[in-house]
């Protein structure tokens, strides 16, 4: 018979609150095989802990039961109290009488109360058949993957393999840079954006342990902590970078014209194009969807002869290239080439973009005079359209009157219920750029309220007020179109308590910021769960800021949800970190929770090998019949198989089936069958 | 108390925008700094008694240029001086400080009530913006001088008053009168 100890957690308020911690112990110190019951202020403290450690040290239990929070966080800390006290860890079961009791049953006490009485009786039920289990160890490939390469991945990459490890760096347009280099300044200091992220994009670009892998994308990923299977595929340039310069006379020549993505498609680049000036690897793309096929040269076709010359008629963009980088002979494969990694941890980094202005038809989206501010950035910036130079997109007049209008697709049931979070800050900091130039134009942004919580933030804002930046607390309920491309806004100014109409010869949105596209994919082949504003959700948001729910997979920067540059470095940096752990110790813990096969109970009927996810089932030859086999270092565990298997021949360790039908037993009939 | 002044509705591209530097030259050098929380209006008698424009909205029409909404309308002059908003403002922004360069500006337009300039009148003739002719016999009646130990009482000292007014914008503005008293 088990020697079961019972112990009930108060969680401060958080479970005594609802639940009746008394009657829940006198009914566990009633309950078949329960040795002894207690409670607890916070069993998660050293005082709680130690009421574990004396008990089995004492002789008193074998089996430990811990009623309190969720295993999620809790768990390794009981387990690891349990064997302290001298019992394998793994006789440990948890019941989680807040997450799924105490705070979804709050004002139903009674009701609460006789849940937690229920959970804890499937617990001990299980706890009875509880068997000690050895941890495994697997070894660590010590290489991490970043995806995304801007300047979160950035930072993230440089830390890793500044500590001596390699680096993959994956990013999906041409160059790394991301979202900061289309950027004018940055606030609060003002520093020139370019001047500040061009230097770190050289060092990723040259650093010995980072192998870049731009204009690529991540294509499946499989295995678990210490050991990914990653395939990227390395998406087709149509030149060769081994040959490129990135000279740029391919550019010069290509007569076809697509939108410029880089300046937020303001003007045009061309078909083949270099991302922007200062792009890292500074290469060379052919765009093959908008290409033209000049000189009927399709790819991977032989040049047709002139009939006078004799020479081969090329396309403009291989002939001006010097180095035959731009070789249109060559069959490409569309596709481009898939290469295969392996790799220890895996840092997501795939930042954010902005809304587009269309859908806020109020604000008359069909103006040009209505743009974006990541739109304004680029007319602010030196390498944008206008080379800095502040000109409304109508008709390149200097505006005299500008408007911003802030939370526009933000703190809006319709769109975004969250707060971007830097767009009160980006709008001062445009603002207060164009004071600074221009004096004479007039600036009024609309806020709802202004939210500048960072460090020298507030200092910054009352700079912009005292620039004589206009401040009008009040959301813009309309954007009308005037005569002469001009704009009138309408809003109310809560302060003046009156409704308030602006002429406008510039209106900026800022739009709210989402989640890069694709994450929600790229999280199905993570196996990472996304909020429910489709970013990643992070372990726990306080003490796992950067962990992800699955083991080796981290978070930093945009991807994780709105925030600055100096919170999104800071969390890369926080992610490289924790990422390099594992690949420190060269070896982690994979917990001994996985399935086995009897091969004796097998009948080999192989059901069981398509349905593992991880590819961790095969079969093999066992007294000359086929029969199911496990990898044990790539089963997590999931007990697909064990569900599966007609002849009942896979036990999955922790969860065995006389452990799950005790649990569900005492969950429905009640221990011994009485209620 | 007048309200027909303000607008239904501001068009803030036809206001005068020098009204903030016009301010700042006129004693409320930290205008800027106002963030609008509303404090000093928490603390206005004016606001209980239903003015329009009281410190935080005086500041607010101020930084939008709406020169003419204020000087049509008499709140600024309704101003008790009790001086709480200078007290609470977390900015230091001085709203009394506003709210008085708000008076000098209409001084300089010649937007003053009624009201104000009989007091202004009262104050050059007798030393006291109001001054109540008959309260000698009550005075008197509660055993106190006829006359206050002030002005009224020295004439030498309302004269000096009165050369110190006269060299006041007041004059120019015709106020009081420009000459000597006969």
């Amino acid at each position: 018979m088990p020697r079961i100890g019972v112990y009930i957690c108060h969680c401060g308020e958080n479970i005594a609150g609802a639940v009746n911690i008394e009657e829940v112990r006198k009914y566990s110190e009633a309950l078949p095989g329960v040795a002894v019951a207690r409670d607890y202020l916070f069993m998660c403290s050293d005082p709680g802990q130690e009421l574990i450690k004396q008990d089995i040290k004492d002789g008193l239990v074998d089996r430990v039961v811990v009623a309190a929070c969720t295993p999620r966080t809790h768990e390794p800390i009981f387990r690891k109290a349990t064997e302290d006290g001298g019992l394998n860890k793994y006789l440990l079961e948890m019941a989680n009488i807040r997450d799924q009791d105490s705070w979804p049953h709050w004002h139903d006490k009674e009701g609460a109360t006789a849940k937690a009485k229920k959970l804890v009786a499937s617990a001990v039920a299980k706890a009875a058949l509880l068997e000690p289990l050895e941890d495994r160890f697997v070894d660590v490939t010590r290489a991490s993957l970043v995806i995304g390469g801007g300047v979160a991945g950035m930072f993230a990459a440089l830390d890793l393999a500044n500590m001596g490890y390699k680096v993959y760096l994956v990013e999906k347009s041409p160059s790394i840079g991301g979202n900061m280099a289309k950027l004018d300044k940055t606030f609060p200091t003002n520093d020139c954006s370019a001047c500040i992220l061009t230097p770190v994009m050289v060092q990723v670009g040259t650093h010995p342990n980072i192998e870049l892998m731009t204009y690529s994308e991540v294509e499946s990923v499989e295995g678990s902590i210490g050991n990914f299977k990653v395939k990227v595929r390395k998406k087709q340039t149509y030149v060769d970078w081994d040959k490129c310069t990135g000279c740029g006379d391919c550019v010069e020549a290509c007569p076809a014209k697509v939108p410029n993505e880089f300046n937020e498609g303001m003007d045009k680049r061309k078909a083949i194009y270099i991302q922007f000036p200062q792009a890292v690897p500074k290469r060379a793309v052919l765009d093959i969807e908008h290409c033209i096929n000049c000189a009927k040269r399709t790819i991977g076709t032989e040049p047709r002869i002139h009939s006078k010359t004799g020479e081969p008629i090329l396309a403009p963009c291989e002939k001006v290239c010097k180095t035959g980088a731009c070789d249109r002979t060559v069959a490409y494969n569309p596709e481009g080439e898939v290469v295969e990694l392996d790799v220890g941890t895996i840092i997501v980094a795939t930042g954010y973009k902005v809304m587009d202005k269309t859908p806020f038809k109020e604000y008359s989206p069909q103006s040009p005079n209505v743009i974006t501010a990541m739109q304004l950035e680029r007319i602010l910036s030196a390498t944008g359209p206008t080379e800095g130079e502040l000109k409304r997109p109508s008709d390149g007049e200097k505006p005299k009157t500008i408007a911003f209008i802030s939370c526009v697709g933000s703190r809006d049931k319709r769109y975004h219920t969250y707060c971007s979070k830097v767009c009160c800050m980006y709008m001062l900091k445009e603002a207060r750029l164009i004071k600074e130039k221009y004096p004479n134009i007039n600036v009024y942004i609309f806020f709802i309220d202004v939210r500048s919580p960072g460090k020298d933030f507030e200092e910054y804002y009352d700079y912009c007020r005292n620039l004589g930046v206009k401040i009008i607390r009040g959301r813009v309920g309309a954007v009308d179109e005037l005569e002469g491309d001009r704009l009138r806004v309408r809003a109310y100014d809560v302060d003046l308590g009156l409704p308030v109409e602006l002429e406008a010869d510039m209106v900026v949105l800022a739009t709210a910021i989402e989640p890069a596209p694709g994450l929600e994919e790229l999280g199905r082949k993570l196996g990472i769960t996304l909020g429910a504003e489709g970013f990643m959700k992070e372990l726990h948001t306080k003490l796992y800021p950067v962990e992800t729910s699955v083991r080796g997979i981290y978070i930093a920067g945009c991807a994780q949800g709105p925030k600055d540059i100096p919170e999104s470095v800071s969390q890369a940096r926080a992610a490289s970190s924790a990422a390099a752990v594992p690949l420190t110790l060269g070896k982690v813990v994979v917990e001994p929770l996985i399935s086995e096969v009897d091969r004796e109970k097998c009948s080999g009927c192989g059901i069981c090998v398509p349905l593992c996810p991880y590819s961790a089932l095969s079969m093999v030859e066992y007294k000359e019949k086929p029969r199911a086999k496990i990898e044990e270092a790539l089963c997590a565990g999931c007990g697909v198989c064990a569900a599966a298997c007609p002849s009942g021949a896979i036990t999955l360790h922790g969860f065995t089936s006389a452990q799950i039908h005790a649990q569900i037993e005492a969950l429905t009939v009640g221990i011994g069958g009485g209620a | 108390m007048t309200t027909a002044a303000i607008p239904e509705v501001v068009n803030l591209s036809e206001t005068e925008l020098g009204l903030v530097d016009e301010i700042k030259e006129l004693g409320g050098e930290e205008l800027l700094e106002c963030i609008q929380c509303g404090k000093c209006a928490a603390a206005c008698p004016l606001v209980l008694a239903g003015f329009s424009f009281f410190n935080k909205r005086v500041v607010q029409a101020i930084l939008l240029g709406l020169k003419e909404p204020l000087l049509d309308d008499s709140s600024i002059w309704a101003c008790q001086s009790c001086n709480r908003c200078v007290e609470v403002c977390p900015r230091r922004v001085n709203p009394f400080e506003i709210v008085q360069a708000m008076r000098r500006v209409a001084v300089r337009e010649f937007a003053l009530p009624t009201l104000s300039i009989e007091g202004l009148k009262s104050l050059y003739d007798t030393g006291h913006a109001v001054y109540l002719a008959e309260a000698g016999n009550t005075r008197a009646k509660v055993g106190l001088p006829e006359k206050p130990p002030s002005t009224v009482a020295y004439p030498e000292a309302l004269k000096e008053l009165q050369a110190v007014m006269r060299k006041t914008a007041l004059a120019d503005l015709g106020i009081i009168p420009m000459g000597e008293p006969m």
